[in-house]
């Protein structure tokens, strides 16, 4: 192990001279800015960006291809994180875990500041997440492989458990949202099944609920329906966007300068939700997704001011989006060590890896199987390094043209944002029905929210239904008896604190009201 | 504060934002094929195979045409989305297919009723066949080894690779009734795809992989799992260490394909202009950053073998009557059923459903204090400032591009729903203009060029 790290520690050296070459650099810089671009835009995602770059990779020499793929994911997702912060529509789904809270602040006059925590613990988490892969990468592995189909189906019920107990209203809540989504995400033809069901004789219902129009739909959607209600009669919204404006007004690096203190006391909880994201990461599936849900349900559980959450927590925001950030560097680790991508992102990077003659495999890390592609691996992590780095600026010039966003008036504002919310939808699968479930998707979020029910649990519902059923229906294959369920370690650790979680108002009730007594 | 900045803005912002367009504008207007962007439908997701080839394909037709070529990912229902959507286009050569093997499979089982005679073939680009893979540390070496395993313990042994009545499984089934066994006698376990199969494999959680060479490479390379046998009629390029399963006293065989076809009825003159540029390709005569087609293909290991003309139409119908015969006979009935009704899991989380409801009912009376006084004061607040138009003409809105995005154009629709909206809501004259005007412009621009994400075109081929 210390003669591991000695190696690595070497082998970054000489990886670290053939980045910082100035065709190297000019193409991360360029990369940073089409990332953040694409990322902030609702309904590209960042999978699209990196696909997009593919055809450009032909004409760059191996570290630059790599350093593309690697800047551009990496500023993609955290400017996923401004238009949840601004208008509340997830760039990406790992952003919807903390989209009310960011959103909340913005509408506190704050969006600068929600930002700014935005990129710097985006920025910690990457690069704890960068450390863990560069270090322990073929330990980690081993990690992966503890993974079969039971072990994910407890992962993604353990997923589902954190997003549908964190709403900030009540458990039922959250667990009626988390169903409807379920639901949601049943109809159509399902990925094991040569029937559609729930379709009610709709053809374009068989291929299923696209779940990036139905996050802009939910959030995005929803949000404009209630603010075009209150529009033009009520000087309110007025008076609202101009504190908004004069708060933002502070520049940039004032504001990430006030996220300092926060950052500091977060420490302990950076290491902790980083942590959970970079073993996250490494599960094919959802990693980043179930990342960001599970640390922002821990950082609840631990949060001394747990009634904040949902309703603009910095502490919340701040853990989650590490998370989700660290676990973009893990994802590569079963990709670079088996072949097997671990999410969509790293599966185009490998098409890429192979192209230019990098051959992943467990010996990937090992100089004396193939010196010239562990130098390309290690780059791999000092790009990851720099692109974590680079977004320090291009994130401060986002986030300084976003906020000027916000002083826009709302009837200018709406009709632009209801016209990204269209071609957002429509244009990752060039569908025109994805645009209706939007609307219904945005009429439902209305109603839901009318009643208070929170509306992340219906996402993650959606996106994570298909997957749990998709396991469900595996296990069973396998055998129908229940006692598998429970065969290996790892899934009774996950089953328990799924049990635990759903049990626990009941436990904490007991304490509370106890103490409560003895008051 | 607001309006003083706009004021200064405006007159320097509109005229800026307008030259660049009107310089776009003035390069439209070229009658011959192609002059414009060229869809090409890819019907799985991105990072895949076919993806992959699809993307690199489209580079070098973009070098060879002259015109962007950009790829559509029109994934979900198993495939159905993607073929429909390609073969169902105009046939005007601007929106061309990268067929599977699934058109050959899909119209027997019922999820549509595509079959390849509604495409115009072009050309086929890849043949990968399946092979059969072990974990390195199993005790299975050949073929032989493998069989009787599955005769002693029929039914216990577990496979993936694909869904339950994918081609790998109709693969393996083939394999065991040529043998002599029964379809059923290893349990196929519902995978989505090769690589989430294979790290089933190597965790342990199943017995066996049946997957294309290509897809195992990796792990090939690095000797996790070993392949008893590849179900092709010869050695496989490239995998030339594997044997066959003829070799090894099976004569089974049983590939996928890949191919770019046209909608039926394209003009022979595009036919033709398209054929060249492919034919260019596949052998190797175009160039993208020093890496032609064929080395790109060998790179990745996939097998680029490539038909035309007759040969192609009669591959695509010997594949199908195989595939009929094979998903039609009694024999693989076991391959065609779900393991389980679709409608289990909706039916438990309806169930779910209906006992949280009732439990939100019951639990609702002692909250119903606070609730609802907390409802009727925002409600008050807001029904004195409900604007309702407002809300009415945002539903319309997108409801309007749903409907006529298609035959309008994105440009036209757009700022129809821009200009509908600002002057609802009340937006400054000036802006509401400028906004109409300049943003669906800027907004196509960015997409279909900058982002190569192709928006509707409509009337005015915008």
């Amino acid at each position: 192990m210390f003669e591991g790290m000695q190696e690595a520690i070497q082998q970054i050296q000489i990886a670290v001279p053939r980045v910082f070459e100035l065709n190297v650099l000019g193409v991360i810089v360029a990369s940073s800015l089409y990332g953040i671009f694409v990322g902030a835009i609702p309904g590209l995602t960042a999978t699209m960006a990196v696909a997009l770059v593919v055809p450009l990779t032909f004409f760059l020499t191996d570290i630059q291809a790599i350093a593309a793929i690697v800047t551009t994911v990496t500023c993609s997702i955290f400017a996923g994180d401004i238009p949840a912060t601004l208008v509340r529509i997830p760039g990406t789904p790992a952003s919807a875990a903390y989209a009310n809270d960011a959103y909340a602040l913005t509408r506190q006059g704050r969006p600068g500041y929600a930002l700014g925590i935005s990129l710097v613990f985006s920025v910690a988490g990457g690069l704890f997440g960068t450390l863990v892969l560069s270090l322990a990468a073929p330990q980690l592995a081993r990690f992966a492989t503890e993974f079969k189909s039971y072990e994910y189906f407890w992962l993604f019920v353990l997923g589902l458990t954190c997003a549908a107990i964190v709403s900030d209203d009540s458990r039922l809540k959250g667990a009626f949202a988390l169903l409807i989504g379920l639901l949601l995400s049943c109809v159509g033809l399902g990925t094991d099944f040569s029937a559609p069901r729930l379709t009610f004789g709709l053809d374009p219902l068989i291929t299923g609920i696209n779940f990036i129009p139905a996050m802009i739909g939910l959030f995005g959607i929803s949000e404009v329906l209630r603010n075009s209600l209150a529009i033009g009669s009520n000087t309110n919204s007025t008076n609202e966007s101009s504190t908004a404006g004069q708060n933002s007004e502070a520049s940039a690096i004032q504001t990430v300068l006030s996220v300092m203190p926060l950052a500091i006391r977060r420490i302990p909880s950076l290491l902790r939700s980083s942590s959970v994201g970079s073993l996250m990461g490494m599960l094919p599936g959802a990693g980043a997704d179930i990342a960001a849900w599970i640390s922002y349900a821990l950082s609840k559980r631990f949060s001394k001011s747990p009634e904040q959450y949902g309703s603009g927590s910095e502490e919340g925001l701040a853990d989650a989006t590490g998370a989700n950030n660290a676990a973009l560097g893990s994802a590569w680790v079963p990709a670079l060590v088996f072949g097997i991508p671990g999410d969509s992102v790293t599966a185009i990077a490998i098409g890429v890896l192979y192209m230019k003659n990098i051959e992943p495999g467990p010996d990937i890390f090992d100089p004396a199987a193939n010196p010239q592609q562990t130098t390309l691996v290690y780059s791999i992590f000092v790009t990851f390094v720099i692109a974590n780095l680079i977004l320090i600026p291009m994130g401060l010039l986002a986030i300084r043209t976003g906020s000027l966003l916000v002083n826009i008036r709302r009837s200018i504002m709406l009709p632009v944002i209801i016209v990204f919310c269209i071609v957002g939808s429509y244009a990752l699968n060039a569908s025109y029905f994805d645009v209706a479930v939007m609307l219904a998707m945005g009429a439902l979020g209305f109603v839901l929210e009318q009643y208070r029910v929170p509306l992340g649990p219906v996402v993650l519902g959606i996106i994570l239904g298909s997957e749990l059923e998709h396991r469900l229906i595996q296990c069973l294959t396998k055998s129908t008896d229940v006692r598998e369920f429970f065969a290996s370690p790892v899934s009774i650790v996950l089953a328990v604190c799924c049990l635990a979680l759903w049990l626990s108002p009941l436990v904490s009730r007991l304490i509370w009201t106890d103490r409560n007594g003895k008051a | 504060m607001c309006n003083d900045k706009q004021k200064r803005f405006a007159s320097p912002f509109f005229v800026g934002l307008l030259l660049p367009i009107l310089l776009v504008l003035g390069c439209v207007g070229d009658e011959s094929y192609p002059n414009r962007p060229i869809l090409l439908i890819c019907p799985w997701a991105q990072g895949g195979g076919t993806d992959r080839v699809s993307r690199t394909i489209a580079a070098h037709l973009e070098q060879e045409l002259g015109a962007p070529v950009n790829v559509v990912n029109a994934t979900g229902g198993k495939g159905v989305t993607g073929h429909s959507r390609g073969l169902t286009a105009k046939p005007d050569g601007y929106t061309l297919m990268m067929a599977t093997l699934e058109l050959n499979m899909m119209h027997w089982i019922g999820l549509t009723s595509l079959t390849v005679q509604d495409c115009s073939p072009l050309m086929s680009i890849n043949e990968d066949y399946a092979a059969l893979l072990v974990r390195s540390d199993s005790p299975w070496k050949t073929l032989a080894d493998l069989e009787t395993a599955i005769r002693q313990s029929p039914g216990q042994l577990t496979s993936s690779g694909t869904t339950t009545g994918g081609a790998w499984h109709l693969a393996l089934a083939g394999w065991l009734i040529d043998v002599g066994l029964r379809a059923d006698a290893v349990n196929w376990i519902a995978f989505t795809g090769a690589a989430p199969s294979l790290q089933e494999l190597i965790s342990g959680g199943l017995d066996m992989v049946c997957c294309s060479l290509p897809e195992a490479n990796a792990l090939l390379e690095s000797n996790q799992v070993r392949a008893l046998g590849v179900m092709a009629p010869q050695r496989a390029v490239g995998y030339e260490n594997i044997p066959t399963f003829s070799e090894q006293g099976s004569g089974w065989t049983l590939g996928g394909w890949r191919a770019i076809v046209l909608p039926n009825g394209a003009p022979a003159d595009v036919r033709q202009k398209l054929a060249t540029a492919l034919e260019r390709i596949v052998t190797g005569q175009t160039k993208i950053g020093g890496v032609s087609y064929p080395d790109f293909m060998e790179q990745q290991g996939f097998d680029h073998t490539y038909r035309t003309g007759e040969p192609l139409v009669q591959f695509f119908q010997e594949a199908d009557e195989k595939f009929g015969k094979l998903l039609t006979s009694e024999a693989m009935a076991s391959v065609r059923t779900d393991p389980f009704s679709p409608m289990v899991f909706p039916i438990t989380i309806t169930t779910l459903m209906v006992i949280v409801f009732v439990g939100l009912v019951i639990s609702r009376h002692p909250v119903t204090t606070t609730d609802t006084s907390d409802e009727t004061s925002q409600g008050s607040e807001q029904r004195t400032s409900h604007n309702l138009p407002a809300m009415f003409v945002v539903v319309l809105s997108i409801l309007a591009y749903w409907l006529f995005a298609e035959t309008v154009g994105f440009v036209l629709i757009s700022s129809l729903i821009l200009f509908a909206l600002l002057v609802t809501m009340r937006a400054p004259w000036k802006w509401t203009l400028v906004i109409t005007f300049v943003f669906p412009v800027l907004v196509y621009q960015l997409f279909a060029h900058g982002l190569r994400v192709p928006l509707p075109q409509g009337w005015i081929g915008w």
